[in-house]
């Protein structure tokens, strides 16, 4: 008998739910224990695993646990080399490049070329500005980097944004975008090896579950 | 701040315990290899940038460790071992007749790139059979990763195979731009069948190559490569790579490990010099490869004077260690009685020891002139198994304390000899 299929799943946040959910409309429920990390799961196969969304494509890609629900946008940004083996075609989202609404920064030609640039995302930050040939200072931090500028410790960010609608409170004006994003199943190289049929079958329940 | 304290990021010590595993790990291949007829090579840590950048890809040479030398050449640290070897054949084996079989135990180097931190510094143990274009060498070579890997006592290997050339002229026959064509790699290398159906509905394939596309990404057996049909001259030299699949399937059957050989049409590795076949190697409790390697036939031309194809692979020591951790291996450790000698004649206590070295016994001579009850602490606490107290002969009886038993009897040397015998 071989070990349980590890799923990890955002703990909280916008892909919470969403994820839940398809894992219901595919046929596996989670048994919800509170403040566990680890739940049992409806299908005694596999195993859900609570982690937060940034840090699934680690786990994916170590093979702590061997598939994941997450964004491609967290996928790239960890630069994880793992399997995504489906689109699960719920949050959708942009990486963009955000200034303020009363700046003269319409565009990215018009970024200051001692900019500094605040994101949860340094990683593809540094690729899109390198890949532009424009140097910036990467301001690495966590959560709301819409607050940066209104401090004035940057003149830009990069963020993800869905709806606009934070930006817009904040008054902050897509300038770029970097990628397109949704969430993804992703699976470690190897589990996807040992567990192909497993897998595939789970895969098969998740895009009959996802027309519905 | 304690810096004298500390090893810079990326690399470790690794204490008597751990570093018996690596050595387990590397004689053990060593062994292997050398059965195999391959012959060890060591090359400098450090070399001129040239020669360890050559055909690697830039990828890799961006996390090569480089500095300058006193005159202002750049010199780097190797990142990996095929490139060394390369220019060792290329300067050094000009009249070794050909094939050359050869292997190396070396560290290498690499600034972490990825996110993922990893350790900058790592153990490989690799193999390279240099001047034969045949599938049977590439049989040899998957051959001798299945049985290294079986012999230091892992189970469950697998060897997932793709062909860097296959992969490669299917991908310009689709005749896309250099974009999409990096599209559709990382839709074959995501595995996401679906969107990869999508896109190649958009981007008008033709129904038979699309078809083989599909085909081969579906396929898991090297032998199951046989059924798809690409007679098209269209497709490079696709029919060729096939082929050669296929005899490596049955040089793999000869050797009995063809149920451990697998097919994955999306394998890239990420060092660029690959032409033919390339492979991955791994056990189902490890999340990571434990190695792999492929086919290069145009890199050692590359340094200029040999055109030599070659292939071969390289071994992760610790990923090898942790997989066999996983699997509940018990490394076997070099468990060897060791003996204490004391006494208050040093001769005596020099011949003593040399008696019992010479009978493979592992002995330390007390250097501290510490009283008996001080020794017999020390032993407790060393892990030592009898402690040897020597009087002014060896003609007379010493008295040997037995550590584990905490009990003294009176023997002569070539008694305990053969009490101890079977501890060796």
């Amino acid at each position: 008998m071989k070990r349980e299929i590890r799923i990890a799943i955002p703990s909280k946040g916008r892909l919470k739910q969403p994820s839940i959910q398809v894992l219901h409309r595919a046929g596996l429920n989670i048994l919800v224990e509170k403040r566990a990390y680890i739940s049992k799961t409806s299908n005694p196969r596999f195993e859900a695993v609570f982690a937060r969304a940034f840090d699934v494509p680690v786990y994916v890609h170590y093979g702590a646990v061997d598939l994941g629900i997450t964004g491609h946008d967290l996928i790239l940004e960890r630069e994880a080399d793992v399997y995504e083996l489906l689109d699960l075609g719920f949050g959708n989202c942009q990486l963009v490049v955000a200034a303020p609404e009363n700046s003269k920064i319409c565009s990215i030609n018009d970024v200051p070329a001692v900019a500094r640039v605040a994101t949860e995302y340094p990683n593809l930050s540094r690729k899109y500005f390198e890949g532009l040939g424009r140097q910036v200072e990467i301001l690495e931090i966590r959560g709301t980097s819409e607050l940066a500028p209104k401090l004035g410790v940057a003149q830009i960010i990069v963020d993800i944004s869905s709806t606009g609608e934070t930006l817009r409170k904040n008054k902050l004006r897509v300038i770029a975008c970097i990628l397109e994003s949704t969430c993804r199943l992703t699976c470690n190289k190897i589990a996807y090896r040992t567990f192909e049929n497993e897998i595939n079958g789970f895969l098969d329940r998740l895009r009959r579950g996802g027309s519905q | 701040m304690f810096t004298r304290l500390r090893t810079p990021k990326g690399t470790r010590d690794h204490s008597p315990e751990e570093l018996e595993h690596y050595r387990y790990i590397e004689n053990k291949l060593r062994e292997i290899f050398e059965l195999w007829g391959y012959q060890e090579v060591r090359s400098p840590t450090i070399e001129f940038v040239e020669a360890l950048s050559t055909g690697v890809g830039p990828e890799l040479v961006d996390s090569t460790f480089k500095f300058q030398d006193f005159d202002g050449k750049i010199l780097a640290l190797r990142a990996e071992m095929t490139a060394p070897v390369a220019r060792i054949v290329t300067t050094r084996m000009v009249t070794v007749p050909e094939p050359i079989r050869l292997f190396y135990v070396s560290n290498v180097f690499r600034y972490s790139q990825f996110y993922v931190e990893r350790g900058r510094e790592f153990w490989q143990a690799g193999v390279e059979l240099i001047g034969c274009n045949t599938s049977d060498a590439d049989g040899e070579i998957l051959s001798l990763l299945i049985s290294s890997l079986g012999k230091l006592g892992l189970k469950e290997v697998r060897v997932d195979v793709g062909h860097a050339s296959l992969l490669r002229d299917l991908l310009k026959a689709t005749g896309l731009d250099e974009k999409k064509k990096g599209i559709l790699q990382s839709l074959l290398a995501y595995r996401d069948e679906t969107r990869l159906e999508k896109f190649m509905d958009q981007n008008i394939f033709a129904s038979k190559l699309k078809e083989v596309f599909l085909q081969f990404s579906c396929c898991r057996k090297l032998d199951e490569v046989s059924s798809i049909s690409i007679g098209s001259p269209k497709y490079g030299k696709a029919g060729d790579h096939l082929r050669n699949l296929l005899e490596v399937q049955d040089v793999l059957a000869d050797c009995g490990v063809e149920d451990s050989v697998f097919f994955d049409f999306s394998l890239t590795r990420r060092i660029e010099y690959y032409t033919g076949m390339v492979f991955e190697a791994s056990v189902p409790n490890l999340g990571l490869p434990l190695g792999g390697g492929g086919r290069y036939n145009d890199f050692i031309e590359r340094f200029g004077k040999l055109r030599l194809p070659a292939t071969g692979f390289a071994l992760e020591v610790e990923r090898c260690i942790q997989a066999l951790k996983a699997q509940g291996f018990q490394i076997p450790e070099k468990r060897k009685t060791k003996v204490l000698v004391s006494s208050k004649f040093r001769n005596m206590a020099i011949e003593a020891a040399n008696v019992l070295r010479d009978a493979g016994v592992v002995v330390l001579i007390d250097v501290t002139k510490d009283d008996e009850k001080k020794i017999r602490d020390y032993a407790k606490l060393a892990g030592i198994g009898y402690v040897v107290f020597v009087d002014s002969s060896l003609k007379k009886p010493a008295m040997v304390y037995d550590v584990r038993s905490d009990t003294s009897e009176n023997v002569t040397i070539g008694a305990f000899l053969q009490q101890i015998g079977g501890q060796l």
